[in-house]
């Protein structure tokens, strides 16, 4: 067991462990998970255990990362919620909102409601997290966005981005659902 | 037979660096394969080295599921594409 080679090929392993650590965009860290699986595999055969490294093979690199795939992509998500008539015009701010998002690595969703109180019910019972009405401006006829959210962190994104005429952005709040503290 | 090995490890840094210093995802993806084939392809070596079967059955199952993983990952990450664009 005392090879040249073993103090080398371990050494790998906390090197591709620090790479996963700094990794901020989701996705890359799935595949640097599958880097790692892929060194530990190795590390371990070469120490003797054939067993965990055809587990670690098994469970480490094919089933973390494909349940992890998933589950990353159906959780960064963000609901948007838009009346149905004024889902075609709204496209551009659609974009915007994208642009933004992308930045969190947050993908949009959009949900169909037929007319406003919907809309505003679905924000209250937490069915999408930020709604999206436009409508006209009295003084020189121009497109006038408002965003309503619940969640403050949304808010405060929309607030420090979203800076100009055309957008207003409001933040609702929602009462808890739980007891009321008494 | 030991300057081989360290061979492969030197040349199994390389994909690590890439994966490391390239932003893009698909760049990413390329050097999972290089390392998963690389790592596996050494584990086949060493068995031979040390006669020893039991690494050999781990070392191929190892090279299949590397590839059988990648293929689900890179299925996953197009469908994701497809419905940001």
């Amino acid at each position: 067991m005392n090879d040249l080679y073993l103090p080398v090929i371990v050494a790998l392993l906390p090197l591709v462990a620090c790479m996963l650590v700094a990794q901020r965009n989701p996705y890359h860290a799935l595949v640097i998970r599958g880097v790692l699986g892929a060194v530990a595999t190795l590390v371990y055969a070469l120490l003797g255990a054939a067993d965990v490294a055809l587990t670690e093979a098994l469970v480490g690199t094919m089933l973390a990362i494909t349940l992890y795939a998933i589950a990353v992509r159906s959780s960064l998500v963000l609901h948007l919620g838009v009346l149905k008539d004024e889902s075609s015009g709204i496209e551009h701010f659609q974009e915007r909102l994208k642009d933004i998002f992308s930045q969190w690595h947050l993908r949009l969703e959009l949900t169909l409601y037929s007319d406003a109180s919907e809309l505003h019910q679905a924000l209250i019972h937490k069915e999408v997290h930020l709604t999206c009405i436009r409508s006209k401006s009295t003084e020189n006829e121009r497109q006038v966005y408002h965003a309503r959210t619940r969640i403050s962190r949304i808010y405060d994104i929309l607030r420090k981005e979203l800076s100009g005429p055309e957008v207003t952005v409001t933040r609702v709040t929602v009462p808890t659902s739980g007891k009321k503290p008494s | 037979m030991n300057i081989i090995l360290i061979a492969m490890v030197i040349a199994l840094l390389i994909p690590i660096y890439t994966a490391w210093h390239d932003e893009g995802i698909w760049q990413k993806m390329l050097a999972l394969a290089s390392i998963s084939i690389k790592a596996s392809i050494m584990i086949l070596v060493i068995s031979v080295l040390r006669d020893d079967w039991m690494l050999g059955v781990a070392g191929v199952i190892s090279l299949s599921v590397g590839n059988a993983s990648l293929m689900l990952l890179a299925h996953i990450m197009k469908r994701l594409r497809e419905q940001q664009l």
